[in-house]
């Protein structure tokens, strides 16, 4: 079932005043009526486009799943808690020097220097930290640039906003994206091609997309007031959440702080609340931190991979073949654990989505009726 | 050669009221003039400053109205003949000085000229400047045409000595800058001696000290000058009667109201049934000379601008002298059949006189009516209030509203008086959120600024220009920095006084007569108050933005930024283009790129032109100031500019 499509007045009610704004900069850098401006996105002036891109490819305006699901999988590989799989696997860079980089496995930045290298892409767009813990999407063309942009984030970043900019450039290169989530989303709106009153769809210079699983993220302006008070945000070095702690790891000049988890979830952003997605569904390939059980200090240099396409199928192979990723077995019950804990995500999210609209059949900008909504929220009542 | 120079030889050159205001302070042998600019009154002192040389003058802008009283106050304490000319909410600025020195007295000729601004058709007030003299107790005359502001302007000189007290002369924006024959009186050929004598006993009035005190005995003599003024005023040439003798309606009037009072009743043929009687001395009214001519009628009609302060005082000479001049009726503003406010014009008088008088309001003539409307739609073109080509006032706000878009916690912008109060016209983009007098952007922020133990938790700004800056803008300044009020203040400086036509200010090296003087530095000032002082070029876009949102969120105490930039009808940057501007129509893509005409719609500069036919933004070559700031805007680097 088609959604109408409006201009950026609904965008600004619908998402942005209603606590829906993921930060994925979708609705960025199309025009110039809207930008990013720390962690938000920003109205800068009116526009009167009645059905525009900005709204069109939002992550948060009501969407039809069955649509997107259609795009993506074959029926026979979806699941309901993430997505397509055609295969599982758990890898890490090959190049133990990568891996001292990146946040754990350097699996990403590893497929990514790989598809560059080997042409598939000739631009990549990943997050790069700037001051005070804030982010920006850079486009990049060497292999080299992308090692020195590895490592989690934890505030959003505008990472679509740069491939809108970067596919505006002129040229016909296919561009690599490293996208959450909802940037994902925002990226498979696109290639739904909805219709629209002006304006070019930048998704044919889309070449690839590699998922990050998330989990929510943090509201800038809370996390820098809570750093700031407690710590003070010239210290800090880094920061980590490790699997299973409950904490957020702060590292400083001389040693660490650690802040519990509930502290942490008080700095979420609200739109993290209403999210559905772990895996990033509707990437090429998904990336996430592995969970091996046993000692943290080996099982964070592993990542656990999900394949999705057959771009992401022919990439992992080519890794694989030329030796730039180390595999290992999937431990018994990885992938089922996996799936739990996606599905807690998705139940918990139509639970607040409801709550926020105060009436159980409407999700908001989802659809209740969706076969696989609706039936998550089924075994929930069970 | 300026008429203001010419002989007196009998010559009757076309002036304009200031004109002829400034050549009646040149016959009166005035020496020292000082104001501060503000439409309608600034053509007066530019007009002396020009001949301040082959005069004999001293000519100044002083920083507010109040210094340049305080100023001519001291020519006339050391026996100059001195003037002082203001706006009318000038008067309020100078009005605490005004009070003490109607109690001190003056020695040398002093005249304070007003001109006043009915109908706010170049102020954001309607306010009178009247009522300062019925409350201060000083005489106050009003001219009824171009010939009488020259000659009662020198004539108030002689009074002001006659009584030893500032007498004020208040003009209108139809008296000041419509234009009159006058014929010219003889120039005066001496160059008199400054003495100030203050060493005499205290209550000397020539020889003494120059105070206000004691106040008992001085305030006696200042009620002593207003009495003798009175009886000067019964026979006063400038107060004049035409009309029958026994009219059935006597119109009371001054000022420009005198001409659209003369020129209703000749419209209407009613020469033989209704009176004028036109003061020219306004305060203290005459008593003898209004019961004479209250005598003519029953029926009485009170015409002027803006409030009823004619009307009123002549209701209480006509209530004490009921007896001998008979119950009168009374038409004017009190009862409505004049306009509470705005300008008059002879239309509005025709319309109250035929009601009056019960005569049918003659038709407009529609043909008229249709050729003037025609005429308007299309031979006019249609310009709403804007900033000029070029303006930085505009890259300054579009630096201001991205910034405190992007900051995202409401933050506003308190006004302040200049050509930036445009902004809140519709040609503006509706910045600013108070707007009152000179330099009250920042003393309102400073207030704002303590507000958010109460709940008030936004970013306040407040914007002020280089002369306004200097003019009242300074102690508001330190009572933030005092009071540790977390505000923004955003200087646009733009080199000059611009609104009124580049008069001299304390921040340029040069003064009011064109000679070199010392620039205060603003910068330097705020610095030394204990500010945190920013200097930008608001034309460098990104830069001003980028620092706006620093200074924004620094939570702590006033930060200043000063935007330098030159107004584009500065004389030096006039004429003289820095880039040339084009659109690439290649690049342009209009409609079509969900941009939506950025640069025509939203920017708007005046040279910007959206070409209809073609769908492409173009650039207006005669217009273009060449600033090269829309280049910064485009998104799609279609506006191309090249240094020129």
């Amino acid at each position: 079932m088609a959604r109408e499509i409006r201009g950026q007045k609904e965008l600004r009610e619908q998402v942005q005043d209603a606590g829906l704004c993921t930060g994925c900069g979708a609705c960025v850098h199309l025009c110039p009526y809207q930008t990013f401006y720390h962690d938000r996105t920003i109205v800068l002036n009116p526009c009167d486009i009645q059905a525009g891109r900005c709204y069109a490819f939002c992550p948060r305006t009501p969407v039809d799943l069955e649509e997107t699901r259609g795009l993506f999988s074959r029926e026979a590989e979806l699941t309901p808690e993430i997505g397509p799989v055609r295969a599982f696997r758990i890898v890490r860079a090959a190049d133990a020097r990568l891996r001292e980089q990146a946040q754990h496995g350097g699996t990403v930045s590893a497929l990514l220097s790989l598809a560059l290298s080997e042409g598939l892409i000739d631009t990549a767009i990943v997050a790069e930290g700037r001051e005070r813990f804030l982010h920006s999407g850079t486009a990049v063309r060497e292999p080299g640039e992308v090692w020195k942009r590895g490592g989690s984030r934890f505030i959003v970043s505008p990472t679509v906003a740069e491939f809108n900019r970067a596919a505006a450039d002129g040229g016909a290169g296919k561009i690599g994206v490293v996208a959450t989530p909802c940037q994902v989303f925002a990226l498979a709106r696109m290639r739904l091609k909805p219709k629209l009153d002006s304006g070019r769809n930048p998704i044919d210079r889309l070449g690839l997309v590699i998922g990050l699983f998330c989990g929510f993220a943090l509201s800038w302006s809370k996390l820098t007031a809570l750093l700031e008070r407690s710590v003070g945000l010239d210290a800090i070095r880094g920061m980590d959440i490790p699997p299973g702690e409950g904490v957020l790891e702060v590292y400083l000049e001389g040693g660490k702080r650690t802040f519990p988890m509930e502290e942490i979830r008080d700095c979420m952003r609200e739109a993290c609340q209403y999210c559905i997605d772990t895996t990033a569904e509707y990437a090429d390939i998904s990336v996430g931190s592995a969970r091996l059980g046993g000692d943290w200090e080996e099982t964070r240099t592993w990542n656990q991979v999900v394949v999705r396409s057959e771009a992401g199928a022919a990439l992992l192979d080519l890794a694989k073949e030329r030796g730039i990723l180390e595999f290992r077995d999937v431990p018994a019950g990885n992938l089922d654990m996996l799936k739990a804990a996606a599905a807690e995500k998705k139940r918990a999210a139509l639970k607040n989505l409801a709550e926020k609209s105060g009436r159980a059949e409407d999700l908001i900008y989802l659809d209740a009726r969706d076969r696989v909504l609706a039936a998550l929220m089924s075994e929930e009542g069970k | 050669m300026t008429a203001l120079l010419n002989a007196g030889d009998g010559s009757r050159p076309l002036l304009m009221g200031n004109e002829a205001i400034a050549r009646g302070a040149l016959e009166a042998g005035m020496n020292l003039a000082a104001g501060y600019p503000g439409t309608p009154s600034s053509e007066i002192l530019e007009n002396l400053a020009k001949v301040a040389e082959a005069r004999n003058l001293y000519v100044e802008w002083s920083t507010n109205e109040k210094v340049a009283m305080e100023v001519a106050a001291a020519a006339s304490f050391a026996g100059l003949r001195s003037l002082c000319v203001m706006k009318q909410n000038g008067v309020n600025v100078a009005s605490d000085f005004l009070l003490h020195l109607a109690g001190s007295g003056t020695r040398g000729g002093m005249v304070l000229v007003t001109c006043d601004d009915p109908g706010a058709l170049s102020s954001v007030n309607e306010g009178e400047s009247r009522h300062f003299a019925r409350m201060i107790e000083l005489p106050l005359l009003e001219p009824g045409d171009f010939q009488e502001a020259k000659d009662m302007t020198a004539w108030a000189f002689a009074l002001s000595e006659e009584l030893g007290t500032l007498v004020m002369l208040r003009s209108v924006t139809r008296m000041s800058h419509a234009s009159g024959i006058v014929r010219l009186g003889k120039l005066p050929d001496r160059l008199p001696r400054a003495e100030f004598k203050s060493d005499g006993p205290m209550l000397d009035p020539d020889d003494g000290p120059v105070l206000s005190m004691p106040v008992a005995h001085k305030h006696g003599l200042q009620q002593g000058r207003i009495k003798k003024a009175r009886e000067i005023f019964e026979a006063s040439p400038f107060n004049t009667y035409e009309g029958p003798d026994r009219p059935e309606l006597l119109v009371i009037t001054s000022s420009a109201c005198s001409l659209y009072s003369r020129e209703a009743v000749h419209a209407l043929g009613l020469g033989d049934r209704v009176g004028i009687l036109k003061m020219g001395t306004t305060w203290p009214l005459p008593p003898n000379l209004l019961k004479t001519h209250l005598s003519r009628a029953d029926r009485i009609l009170v015409v002027e601008e803006v409030l009823p302060f004619l009307e009123d005082n002549v209701k209480v000479i006509a209530a004490e002298a009921a007896g001998e001049v008979g119950i009168k009726t009374f038409f004017g503003k009190s009862d409505g059949t004049i306009p509470a406010m705005g300008e008059l014009s002879p239309d509005l008088v025709m319309e109250a006189l035929c009601r009056i008088l019960d005569v049918p309001l003659p038709a407009a003539d529609l043909q008229y009516g249709k050729m003037a409307r025609e005429a308007a739609s299309l031979k006019a073109p249609q310009r709403g209030l804007a900033f000029c080509p070029g303006c930085p006032h505009r890259a300054s706000y579009w630096n201001i509203r991205t910034a405190l878009k992007l900051d995202d916690r409401e933050g506003f912008v308190c006004g302040d008086i200049g050509c930036y109060t445009l902004d809140v016209f519709p040609g503006g983009a509706g910045t600013l959120k108070t707007l009152h007098s000179m330099g009250s952007g920042t003393g309102v922020a400073s207030g704002f600024g303590k507000l958010g133990p109460f709940g008030l938790d936004r970013p306040i700004l407040a914007v002020c220009g280089d002369s306004t800056f200097f003019h009242a803008a300074m102690p508001a300044l330190v009572n933030a920095i005092h009071h540790r009020s977390n505000i923004t203040v955003i200087v646009l400086d733009n080199s000059g006084t611009a609104m009124t036509g580049f008069q001299s200010h304390p921040g340029l090296c040069v003064n009011a007569m064109g000679q070199e003087m010392p620039d205060v530095d603003i910068a330097k000032i705020c610095a030394a108050m204990g500010a945190k002082v920013e200097i930008r070029d608001p034309f460098d876009l990104a830069e001003t933005q980028s620092t706006i949102n620093r200074l924004m969120e620094d939570a702590e105490g006033v930060k200043v930024l000063i935007l330098k930039q030159k107004c584009a009808l500065s004389p030096e940057k006039r004429g003289i283009r820095q880039y040339n501007v084009h659109v690439d129509e290649a690049l342009c893509i209009g409609e079509d790129c969900g941009c939506n005409r950025l640069c025509t719609r939203i920017f708007r500069c005046p040279a910007l032109v959206w070409d209809k036919e073609k769908r492409r933004a173009r650039v207006d070559e005669v217009l273009c100031a060449g600033c090269g700031v829309c280049a910064q805007i485009c998104p799609q680097s279609a506006i191309r500019k090249e240094v020129a």
